[in-house]
């Protein structure tokens, strides 16, 4: 469970126009697909490196399963995975099994766990075959396996994807919903997704709505979704649920 | 206008990358007057195509004609990519716009009132925005300067490489208008992962799989998509949308534009 | 195409770390310093060219890329023609020769060493200035990733190339003023996009918990076998041959 709890952030030189998040309270179960939406400088992305652990808290108290993860993260310790959009920049090995390797090295294991733990993983996200092949000869979709791969060998409770959607084609669109919903309903694994998208809102269970550092919204898919034009007209709203509207109307003016 | 082409044709192009065939014996042709589409997955050779096109990428067979010659890509054909950063080199939006009149060797004073003309054109207001510094301006801001600044010199080509991705979807409405209007103009050739935002103005689609390309008329294009997802995943609200016409004969032209309009009526 | 590790498992891929390293060092030394001779020094290139085709290095994009550097043996092979009795092709081609042993030498090396192995060795010829507290696996670790990050960065660069002559800018010629001038175009965009890809990548590898502080282990293991004790011959060797006149000498 993550539990914000009255936490405020914000960057060092404190002017009226510099980004500040103010006071955010909620919490975030396993077992949903729990979604951050908000446009440019809303705070999302912020309240994603928080919970990773990339940023401290600067006052209020947040807690990842009971940790902080800014501590954890600076004593060797791991509790939630960030995954950022863009596979190209965040691979640092040569090889597949290198890239594998680096967080576990960080984590400080020894070379007989990090052997197991890479073979489990590779054989889970079907990279065995690629273990010795350079990283340049992946395809995209291979990368971003390889992205989530990287994160998940280092076994973390939770996991955060930033933008994840934006620069996938249609397809691997598909391929990764099928992945988060393997990893959320079948597997012990807290998701967080942040995203701008408006078709992504349709598939979170849980939302969090930013805007300008404050949290506008918080509640279930459905909530949000019965919810009123003057929450609606902050955030980017689904055309499904627009046309869907429409049947709804159209259907009610047949009848009457 | 004029700048002459108003359509390229493809005969028997074969594009290789090193050992791998991409596109085998691509044939057919782009024409002015309406958005020709490129759709395809990740790794399909879509930009290869592009830059063969703008002939930056030479291993190819074949011909690309324009107008019974052989098309020579210098100076008629300008690329914009997906992240507008990666453009910009001046230090402010006006010397931005204005820097391939410049090299062109226009007059001063021309080059001004094209580029204040044409910032107008692309919906960004010149008084505003003229001495700013191009990396200040918001996303969807960029990605207009960046049309206008590869456009200002009317190419008779203008190839875009996913104009439509990261914007949300007031700014995808008003690109998409903004790219059917400049097809008047220009033989427009746009790869994009979100077609149904512009079928409407489009009239050929290529389809590129596996190594070959496939022509599609938007109505042929549609169908075979609803049919088959994996042929092509529409997104759920335009499939839903498509779908009570599935069986008529011709369907009708429901692009994503006219349906937003009609459910912001309805509301 | 571009040279970068290919994996393979032939008798060069299987040297420790360490050899390897020693032995491209040696050899660059010597390609440079040497007095054999062109003969000699052709006969050690054909050499040093079959031991890699024995090792099944993928040799293609190595030797296709000399092409990239045929405009700077042109030049030396010129300069260095011209001695006091003329031009002289056998100087000519003895210096071209010097560099293009060095060239496939070191192309070599980056073909056949993961990024692991490169990091390996840097950190080892590091290790000595850690006593001063200089951060030697931090450093190897920068430099490999600037060096995995090249392919990337060209292929950028590239694109904006593309981009940017499409609108008429002009990207070559002119004088060396106007050249510098003309690079503009290319440079902000590419600055702008590395250091987007610098802070992106910083972070992804903090979230995966990397420290400068922290005790880091290492996956990968390399043992030092007889092979490597024989392959050792090879650098003491050369430097034996490059120095035996100073000792010579005494």
């Amino acid at each position: 469970m993550i539990v914000f709890d009255q936490v405020a952030f914000w960057y060092k030189e404190k002017s009226e126009t510099s980004f500040e998040l103010k006071e955010v309270s909620f919490s975030l179960q396993k077992g949903l697909i729990n979604g951050i939406i908000g446009g440019n400088g809303s705070g999302k992305s912020t309240v994603a490196r928080l919970i990773a652990g990339l940023l401290p808290v600067l006052s209020g108290a947040l807690t990842v399963n009971g940790e902080s993860p800014y501590q954890q993260l600076h004593h060797s310790g791991f509790l939630a995975g960030l995954i950022f959009q863009n596979p190209e920049n965040q691979i640092v090995g040569t090889t597949v099994e290198e890239d594998l390797a680096f967080g576990l090295e960080n984590l400080g294991l020894s070379h007989d766990e990090m052997h197991c733990r890479i073979i489990e993983t590779a054989a889970r996200f079907g990279l065995t075959s690629l273990l010795r092949q350079p990283v340049t000869s992946l395809s995209g979709g291979q990368k971003q396996l390889l992205c989530i791969a990287s994160v998940m060998v280092m076994e973390p409770a939770w996991v955060i994807f930033d933008e994840p959607t934006s620069h996938l084609d249609p397809w691997s669109r598909l391929e990764f919903w099928k992945i988060i919903d393997e990893f959320v309903h079948h597997h012990d694994l807290g998701v967080v997704i942040v995203s701008q998208l408006a078709e992504d809102l349709t598939r979170f269970e849980k939302i969090l709505g930013f805007k300008e550092g404050r949290l506008l919204f918080n509640g279930s898919g459905e909530e949000f979704r019965s919810t009123g034009d003057d929450i609606h007209a902050h955030f980017n709203y689904p055309e499904s649920w627009k046309y869907e509207r429409l049947q709804l109307t159209a259907d009610q003016q047949k009848i009457t | 206008m004029n700048n002459g082409i108003t359509e390229i044709k493809l005969q028997n192009l074969t594009v290789k990358y090193g050992d791998a065939t991409l596109l085998e014996n691509l044939c057919g042709g782009f024409k002015r007057g309406q958005v020709n589409l490129i759709v395809g997955r990740a790794g399909s050779g879509k930009s290869t195509l592009l830059r063969t096109l703008a002939g930056f990428h030479k291993e190819f067979s074949g011909t690309v004609m324009a107008e019974e010659r052989s098309f020579n890509p210098s100076g008629n054909i300008s690329l914009v990519f997906q992240n507008p950063e990666a453009l910009f080199f001046n230090g402010t939006v006006g010397e931005e716009v204005g820097y391939a009149l410049k090299m062109r060797g226009l007059p001063v004073e021309e080059i001004e009132q094209t580029s204040v003309k044409w910032l107008q054109q692309w919906g960004l207001t010149p008084e505003r925005c003229w001495n700013r510094h191009p990396l200040e301006l918001s996303g969807g801001e960029k990605r207009r300067l960046a049309l206008a600044a590869c456009t200002v010199f009317l190419p008779p080509v203008v190839l875009l490489d996913e104009p439509l991705a990261g914007l949300d979807m007031r700014g995808q409405r008003s690109l998409a208008a903004m790219l059917a209007a400049m097809a008047a103009d220009h033989i427009v050739i746009v790869v994009t992962h979100e077609p149904e935002l512009l079928l409407a103005h489009s009239s050929s689609l290529l389809y590129l799989h596996s190594g070959s390309g496939q022509w599609f008329t938007p109505d042929a294009f549609l169908r075979e998509a609803l049919n088959n997802n994996s042929f092509f995943p529409l997104p759920d609200w335009y499939a839903r949308a498509l779908s009570p016409y599935r069986d008529t004969a011709v369907l009708p032209q429901i692009d994503a534009i006219s349906v937003h309009r009609f459910v912001s009526e309805c509301r | 195409m571009q040279i970068s590790y290919k994996p393979g498992s032939g008798l060069l891929y299987s040297l420790n770390p360490l050899v390897k390293g020693a032995m491209t060092f040696a050899a660059i030394i010597f390609f440079s310093v040497n007095s054999l001779g062109l003969w000699a020094m052709a006969a050690l290139i054909v050499a040093f060219l079959i031991i890699c085709r024995l090792s099944r290095v993928a040799l293609l994009d190595v030797i296709l890329s000399i092409r990239r550097i045929a405009l700077l043996l042109l030049i030396v092979g010129v300069i260095q023609g011209f001695g006091t009795t003329g031009f002289s092709l056998l100087m000519a081609a003895e210096a071209m020769l010097r560099i293009l042993g060095v060239f496939l030498v070191a192309g070599v090396y980056v073909t056949i060493s993961s990024q692991s192995e490169l990091t390996f060795f840097w950190e080892a010829c590091f290790r000595p200035l850690s006593l001063f507290g200089f951060p030697a696996r931090e450093f190897a670790l920068i430099m490999v990733i600037a060096v995995r990050f090249f392919p990337v960065i060209l292929g950028e660069i590239e694109r904006i190339r593309m981009a940017q002559t499409a609108r008429g800018a002009k990207l070559e010629g002119g004088g060396l003023l106007a050249s510098a001038a003309s690079l503009m175009p290319l440079m902000i965009p590419t600055l702008t996009q590395a250091v987007i890809r610098a802070g992106e990548l910083a972070q992804a590898m903090e979230a995966r918990g990397y420290r400068v502080s922290a005790q880091r282990t290492r996956y990968q293991r390399f043992r030092f076998g007889l092979s490597d004790f024989l392959a050792m011959l090879v650098p003491i060797m050369l430097f034996y041959y490059l120095l035996h006149p100073f000792f010579m000498a005494q």
